[in-house]
């Protein structure tokens, strides 16, 4: 009789099945494709990146100037300030509306649940370039939709939003809401749908219904669905790009320029590799420290867990 | 048959298989009139076959090529537009003079038209005269109006500023979008400016790309205040910072619903679109262009304005493959070309050719004063990306009123002198 190889099952003396240790090493064999994949596709373009922001194009040797010039860089402010007014708005109201939204349709609609959820759904899954040139038309005064409606209650446009620097950003946001509110009421729909009856059932016999159910009840049992969002909200709003890059290319006069189109323009339009690198890896660390600060004050639990509704 | 049979006629055939050679072609240039150009060239070239890759121009083109440099994967000919996009890819791009010379005779260039060949060279290093570029189609920028529309209600040609300000006064009262500019466009603003800028001193624009003239020079800021001026005296449609010239102000162009709108000698390959097309669109026939009149202070109305539309390079790959410039050839200078023209996609880059087939006598005629006013164009094209980047900005930030023309113009200077 040949001895067992590593992992085979053999039956031990108490007659149950017991399984060898295959050892740590072959464990790791087992996250190779995994961490190979990680190197190739994810390690490698951000060392690249970092390398290409130290050397400048003249071969002068390691440099931080280009971390310098952005830094020095009043646009590189103005963006960051967008950046945060496009988090601090965007994540709470998606939250708020697409919460409601899915409160409602599960909890008081009977009829046409799946009809709701899917109009609710569909800026999500529509083309950025369709929504862009449609909220264009929507802004445009003149001869634009909003405009149209406007004008019964006796309001006449004179400028667009997207035309007026200290609009631009927050009509580019309302847009955003627009386009994903469907998505934080999608995750609230998979949370709501498994709250457990009988704690709702128990807190109505206690007398609480209303919005003391949903404040009191509903809403910290949703907690790990709204983490998801809030940490997503947060990457999310560090990659924006295409819907700016359609609707205003980040104007007018950088008035509503956020990362992803300012990296865009250093790095593709004024051919600077080395300060689009430079904003790339300050734009990487970023995200890192806010999703680790996220981390550190929710836990590591930001995705509903086995009996966590 | 027998094997030995078999064996013959492969051997036979494999020859006639090795013989057809592949050329890889990448650009924004419209697919459908690409493919008729190809079809043309492959019917005088049957043993060349071309295998071409449509782009988006921003961002997918310029990060295809990017990406494509950086792996040394680029394909044989590339699109090119002059100046800075160009020069990025100089490194990767073989010089095409003497392959110009050997197929076209040594005085090739004299056949190009001057602003093209002015451009052809912009940004080369000081002492390199080589093109790496061979252009394919100009263009003149112009503005359009709806020759219906002006005649329905009555107005006429604007020769002054005050007739501009007359007809746009009367376009808004009859329920029209006077001129259209989308404005958050920075291509369509540089236009104008150029267009301005030209008005008051005719090449000060180079003058200032040079380093002959600061950007601050006062017929600049001249030219910054009249730019600030067809938007507060209601040239300019209101909400123009925040419309698109594509596909907005083109779509409402064609259906007559804007009596005027900045744009260039391309207009007219929109009656070569498929069908539908509106009345106005067929045949050109609701269209017609002028050149923009004497601002207040300027002393001449804009000269044409305009150049290279878009040009093509060899690549180092291309330059192994001799049926790539065998294509390159034809498609700027050739039966390649011919089809473009046809299609009424822009005017050509060579002087000598003009658009045949099913072409109405305005559309030719229209073809032809555009051509007459290309071999006397100002420049309309950037060496320096940071110069235009700078400029789009600059006329953002006045025609929003959050930036003084002599300011503006002050950030432009820096970005030029930051080179």
């Amino acid at each position: 009789m040949s001895a067992p190889v590593l992992g085979e099952a053999t039956i031990g003396a108490s007659g149950g099945i017991r399984r060898r240790s295959i050892g740590p090493f072959v464990n790791y064999v087992f996250a190779l494709p995994a961490l190979i994949l990680f190197l190739m596709f994810v390690a490698y373009p951000i060392l690249w990146v970092i390398d290409e922001s130290l050397n400048p194009a003249n071969g002068a040797g390691l440099s931080m100037s280009a971390y310098n010039a952005v830094l020095a860089d009043p646009v590189f402010w103005t963006a960051l300030w967008n950046m945060t007014v496009w988090g601090a708005i965007t994540i709470p109201v998606q939250m708020a509306i697409g919460g409601l939204i899915a409160y409602f349709i599960e909890r008081h609609t009977f009829l046409l649940k799946g009809f709701f959820r899917t109009m609710f759904f569909l800026p999500v899954v529509t083309s950025v370039s369709v929504v862009a040139i449609v909220w264009v038309q929507i802004y445009a005064p003149y001869y634009g939709v909003g405009q149209e409606y406007l004008k019964y209650i006796g309001i006449r446009m004179s400028n667009s939003p997207l035309g007026d620097p200290h609009m631009a950003i927050y009509a580019l946001i309302v847009v955003n809401i627009w386009q994903w509110t469907g998505f934080s009421m999608l995750m609230y729909i998979a949370g709501i749908a498994s709250l457990p009856t009988e704690v709702l059932d128990a807190a109505k016999v206690d007398g609480a219904t209303g919005w003391r159910l949903g404040i009191h009840v509903v809403i910290p049992m949703l907690a790990p669905a709204t983490r998801s969002l809030l940490l997503l909200g947060v990457l999310g709003t560090l990659q924006t790009f295409p819907i700016v890059q359609l609707m205003t290319v980040g104007g007018p006069n950088h008035a509503s320029e956020v990362f992803g189109t300012f990296i865009f323009k250093e790095s593709f339009i004024l051919n600077d590799a080395q300060k689009g690198g430079a904003l790339s890896v300050i734009v990487l660390v970023l995200a890192l420290a806010l999703s680790l600060i996220q981390i550190f004050v929710f836990g590591a639990r930001l995705a509903p867990t086995k009996g966590e509704t | 048959m027998t094997a030995g049979g078999v064996v013959t006629a492969l051997l036979l055939s494999i020859p006639a298989y090795a013989e057809t050679k592949t050329v890889t072609v990448w650009s924004w240039f419209i697919q459908s009139t690409m493919n008729k150009s190809i079809a043309a060239f492959e019917k005088e070239h049957p043993d060349i076959q071309v295998k071409y890759v449509y782009y988006n121009y921003s961002p997918e083109y310029i990060t295809a090529l990017k990406a494509a440099s950086a792996s040394g994967s680029l394909p044989d000919v590339i699109g090119l537009q002059p100046g800075s996009l160009t020069q990025q890819y100089r490194p990767d791009l073989a010089p095409l003079s003497d392959k110009a010379a050997a197929s076209w005779g040594a005085s090739w260039a004299d056949k190009v038209f001057p602003v093209n060949r002015k451009q052809m060279l912009m940004g080369n290093p000081q002492g390199d005269s080589n093109y790496y570029m061979i252009p394919q189609e100009s263009q003149v920028l112009c503005v359009w109006y709806n020759r219906k529309i002006f005649e329905k209600i009555g107005l006429s040609v604007p020769k002054t500023y005050d007739d501009l300000k007359a007809a746009s006064s009367a376009l808004t009262k009859a329920g029209y979008i006077p001129m259209f500019q989308g404005a958050s466009d920075g291509w369509q603003n540089e236009n104008v400016f150029l267009m301005l800028a030209n008005e008051f001193s005719p090449g000060i624009v180079d003058k200032a790309q040079a380093g002959e003239t600061p950007w601050t020079a006062p017929e600049l800021v001249s030219a910054m205040k009249a730019w600030k001026g067809l938007f507060d005296d209601g040239i300019f449609q209101e909400g123009a910072l925040g419309a698109h010239a594509y596909p907005t102000g083109a779509q409402l162009f064609a259906q007559g619903r804007v009596g005027m709108i900045a744009l260039g000698s391309w207009w007219m390959q929109e009656s070569k679109f498929p069908p539908p097309l509106s009345e106005y669109v067929q045949n050109m026939d609701g269209f017609d262009f002028f050149y923009l009149p004497a601002v207040p202070g300027a002393p001449q109305a804009s000269p044409p304005v305009g150049g290279i539309d878009i040009g093509y390079g060899l690549t180092k790959n291309g330059e192994k493959n001799d049926a790539a410039w065998t294509f390159l050839a034809s498609l700027t200078n050739g039966a390649a070309l011919q089809q473009a023209l046809n299609d009424l996609n822009d005017l050509p880059a060579f002087d000598g050719h003009s658009p045949q087939g099913d072409v109405s006598d305005h559309v030719k005629q229209m073809s032809a004063r555009f051509m007459q006013d290309l071999s006397k164009a100002q420049n309309q094209r950037f060496a320096d990306p940071k110069v235009a980047e700078a400029l789009d900005n600059a006329l953002a930030g006045v025609a929003a009123g959050s930036l003084k023309p002599e300011d503006a113009l002050a950030t432009v200077q820096k970005a030029a002198a930051s080179k």
